[in-house]
């Protein structure tokens, strides 16, 4: 471990140091405090000398002082020798509240995985026919299955699953050409995974193949967030690592992993007097599942039997497909593509068509010889992700036009109808996840989540995440603010415009009316205070600064300007509907996104909330295969817009920074949100 | 006396006209200051690019955006237009210096490269720029043509900042002579120096400096091997 920085060193030791930039010494997250050896009883050897020397970019964030006090940044103190590290509040990972809830949507169920049940005549010293070619024959004679092929580790199975199975079996098909496994007996239940990799988080849905349902959800974030937040930092990582890109790959194995594994324990396996199919227990979110037969219960208890290793049924065995959507870079890096090429202009992809890539090729445990199917991806920034938002909402099958906003780190849109799609990826940033914002955090438990400022008096009421009563009804030490999360830097960030404190430049106005509002004694730059140190957690004031409200401003612009110039090059003035996707989506209040000029003018009730999109679209295709090659379609007839190459796109950035605008007006917006009477 | 004073009421009136984007206040008041008989240049650097200098701390202090940059960029071209004419030949020789600059290859972001190409040309420099997605060949090419003292690099990603080390070096070993000066977004102090630049601008006001202080430099260490 020794010259690594004590991030990387938290990371190996499986402790949370937060570190939102990626260790680019940038977002100050990542204080830590030196501490003396004896007290965390290494003995005085372990001392603030082993933390390697101090670097220029710390200054920005430890006072002096501070420094006196042993405070460092993680991500630039070195681990020369013993130490002891005390991790404040604030830079401890805290668990994110991810929301990647299952949006009701229709869907046809046509799986690419299909189940068989067949008798077979059993073989005699007249009729010695492979066991292989007895199994094609009645497939065809049954179900019309021609030209069959079946993977190697299927044709270990068959022997033996034939004959337990008295020669009933139940063969799995994928695309109806090749036998992916054999179970003994009747089967009735397969399973399927649809997962949806983001930049900040990712997340799995477990479907029943058969009945369709979801029975079980699982999320976490991004393992990669330790080689930085963004998507250009890891293709960094990758440039400047010699096995970077396979180091990433196999965390993001390991996590996808690990989520299946959870979604696989919350399904458990029934005793001898199991049912057939699915009960769901709602009371534990636990859904149970049933065997193919009582005969064969034995099977699955794990250790019951284990000469019969090979054909125990264990769960991941009935996990037999699995759809996978995420932005360019994040699906080079799960299927091992070299993701250079996404990173620098012209902005080319490996690959822009689906792939079916065999699990086990992947290192990702689902059954032994299912594939992975990957969405294609459209064009540099614009990703199998979007493909799977346009699988889920549909915009290319309907007459109105519709405007659908991914907000992610990075965001992207599409906009079109029945007869022509346009895309294109802006540069949100991070600013509306809560990163390169001073007191921005992630929604976790003590994250500011909602703010309501009054006008007259500028007094701040705001929720925490994890209380149910707003600031207002708590006494102050019951409150724990740690930092503030997406929508409620969205929700200040409108409050502060709509109680005049910022004006529509962005700019703290020169007339404030609240000790809130003051400079940074050595900066000189101004800062409204949120939550005063008592109400916190964290024992400082939580404030928002004049650069805070510039990234905010950032982001928004780069949105509504990709809106701009999408609509622009459709030539259409208004468009029918917008909705907005990404997990932020959901917990955004529709006036403060509307009243800041983030959307263009549109009928407010026509602005809906959609939630994770790009997963239902990985979930409409888990279950419909039909809607795979509908996805090749979409990738290849979306156009594309790359809006850093519109000849104004400066032009049209610049004035959109203006809040709501410094040109164009909202009529319709603001007809909705004047407040009446 | 009375001059003194009317041109000191001439100056701090273009400055402000700057500051606060007024940009028939800039017309107006460059006017009177040549029907007032004063010299342009004098009106130019001390009226003008002075407020443009304050403009550049507003900017530091995040007090002032993107579009207010613009905008009082407006208002002092405007003055600019008419005083610029009338600066004597031997002024407008007096160049603080000249500098390249460009985005590096792989990336298409031009905005911030744009403010800092501003705010040189307003404090005196002489800029010739290259645009965006630029091959270091480009750069080479270019300085060899206008003999320039600076080039200057952006990238606004750290994907193509892993590029600039290389530019530097090609840029190095043809043109020894020449400082380099780096900034965008994903760039840092440290990065600077790691990659061996000359100069790092942390931003738009701060560019002008840094060329400032590489110009003084290299006059410096000419000064000291003509010394020699």
């Amino acid at each position: 471990m020794e010259g690594t920085t004590l991030v990387e060193a938290s990371i190996q030791l499986g402790a949370s140091i937060e570190a939102l930039c990626g260790g680019k010494k940038i977002c100050g997250k990542c204080r830590v405090r030196i501490e003396d050896g004896a007290q965390g009883g290494l003995g005085p050897d372990a001392s603030h000398s082993h933390a390697g020397p101090w670097k220029a970019e710390e200054q920005a964030h430890i006072s002096p002082e501070e420094r006196d006090a042993g405070f460092r940044l993680a991500c630039a103190a070195q681990v020369h020798g013993d130490l002891v590290i005390f991790v404040p509040e604030e830079s401890r990972r805290a668990a994110p509240v991810i929301s990647k809830h299952v949006t009701p949507i229709h869907i046809d169920p046509d799986p690419a995985v299909k189940l068989y049940t067949v008798q077979l005549t059993p073989p005699s010293l007249e009729d010695s026919t492979g066991d292989f070619e007895r199994l094609c024959t009645e497939l065809e004679r049954i179900h019309g299955l021609t030209d069959l092929t079946i993977d190697w580790l299927a044709l270990k199975r068959i022997s033996r699953s034939l004959r337990t199975g008295h020669w009933t079996v139940t063969a799995v098909l994928w695309e109806d050409r090749e036998i992916l496994d054999i179970f003994p007996g009747i089967m009735e239940d397969a399973y399927g995974i649809a997962a949806d990799v983001g930049t900040t988080t990712m997340a799995v849905y477990l479907c029943n193949l058969g009945t369709m349902e979801v029975v079980a959800t699982e999320s976490m974030m991004n393992p990669l967030a330790g080689y930085g937040e963004d998507v250009m930092s890891r293709i960094t990582y990758h440039m400047t690592n010699r096995s970077g890109l396979e180091t990433m790959r196999k965390e993001l194995t390991a996590g996808l992993n690990s989520m299946i594994t959870r979604a696989c324990n919350r399904i458990l396996p029934v005793g001898c007097d199991c049912e057939r199919g699915i009960a769901a227990d709602s009371g534990h979110d636990v859904a149970r599942l049933s065997s193919y037969g009582a005969d064969h219960a034995a099977d699955l208890s794990p250790g019951s039997n284990d000469k019969d290793r090979d054909s125990r049924l264990t769960t991941r065995r009935l996990l037999l497909d699995m759809t996978v959507v995420g932005n360019t870079v994040m699906h080079h890096i799960l299927v091992g593509l070299d993701p250079q090429v996404v990173g620098i202009a012209p902005f080319t992809t490996a690959i822009g068509h689906s792939l079916d890539i065999r699990a086990r090729d992947l290192g990702i445990s689902i059954g032994d010889s299912a594939y992975v199917h990957v969405l294609p991806n459209q064009a540099g920034f614009v990703g199998a992700d979007n493909v799977g938002v346009i699988l889920a909402e549909e915009p290319h099958r309907k007459e109105e036009i519709q405007l659908i906003i991914d907000i992610g780190t990075n965001g992207e849109l599409v906009l079109g109808n029945n007869k022509r799609m346009i895309s294109c990826s802006c540069a949100t940033g991070p600013a509306l996840e809560g990163a390169h914002i001073t007191f921005g955090m992630r929604a976790a438990s003590g994250a500011i989540e909602r703010v309501v400022i009054d006008p007259e008096t500028h007094e701040v009421d705001f929720k925490v995440i994890g209380r149910q009563a707003w600031k207002s009804r708590l006494i102050p030490e019951e409150i724990g603010a740690k930092g503030i999360c997406g929508s409620g830097i969205l929700d200040l960030f409108a409050e502060l415009y709509l109680s005049e404190i910022i004006t529509g430049s962005g700019r703290f106005n020169p007339e404030q009316k609240s000790p809130r509002f003051r400079r940074d004694a050595d900066s000189g730059i101004a800062e409204f205070v949120v939550a005063w140190a008592n109400e916190t957690a964290v024992g400082r004031d939580l404030v928002i600064t004049q650069k805070d409200v510039r990234q905010i401003q950032l982001a928004k612009a780069a949105i509504y300007s990709g809106c701009k110039l999408l609509m622009r090059k459709m030539g259409v003035a208004r468009v029918d509907a917008i909705k907005i996707a990404g997990a932020f989506g959901n917990h955004v209040d529709r006036q403060k996104v509307t009243i800041v000029g983030m959307l263009p003018d549109c009928e407010p009730d026509r602005v809906s909330f959609v939630g994770n999109a790009a997963g239902d679209g990985a979930r409409v295709a888990l279950l419909n295969h039909g809607k795979r090659r509908e996805a090749d379609w979409i990738a290849r007839n979306t156009e594309h817009l790359v809006l850093t190459l519109e000849e104004d796109f400066q032009k049209e950035f610049t004035e959109a920074l203006h809040i709501p605008h410094m040109k164009d007006r909202f009529p319709l917006i603001e007809a909705f949100n004047r407040p009446s009477g | 006396m009375d001059s003194d004073m009317k041109r000191k009421e001439i100056l701090e009136g273009l400055s402000r006209a700057v500051v606060e984007y007024q940009e028939d206040r800039a017309v107006e008041l460059a006017q009177r200051a040549l029907d007032e008989g004063m010299d342009a240049f004098d009106a130019i650097m001390n009226g003008l690019a002075a407020g443009m200098k304050t403009v550049g701390e507003l900017y530091d202090r995040h007090e002032y955006f993107v579009p207010e940059i613009l905008m009082c960029a407006d208002a002092l071209y405007c003055g600019l237009d008419i005083l610029k004419p009338h600066i004597r030949k031997e002024q407008a020789d007096a160049s603080q210096g000249q500098v390249v600059i460009g985005t590096v290859q792989g990336d298409v972001h031009d905005i911030g490269k744009n403010l800092v190409k501003m705010m040189l040309e307003v404090a005196g420099f002489t800029v010739h720029d290259l645009g965006r997605d630029v091959p270091v060949s480009r750069f080479l090419e270019e300085l060899e043509r206008t003999g320039s003292d600076i080039v200057a690099l952006s990238s606004m990603m750290t994907t193509t900042m892993m590029r600039v080390k290389g530019a530097i070096s090609e840029i190095r070993e043809s043109n020894p002579a020449v400082s380099i000066m780096i900034g965008g977004a994903p760039v840092t102090r440290e990065v600077a120096d790691l990659f061996g630049s000359d100069g790092f601008a942390e931003s738009a006001g701060n560019a002008v400096q840094e060329a400032m202080r590489l110009m003084s430099q290299m006059r410096g260490d000419a000064a000291a091997l003509s010394a020699r």
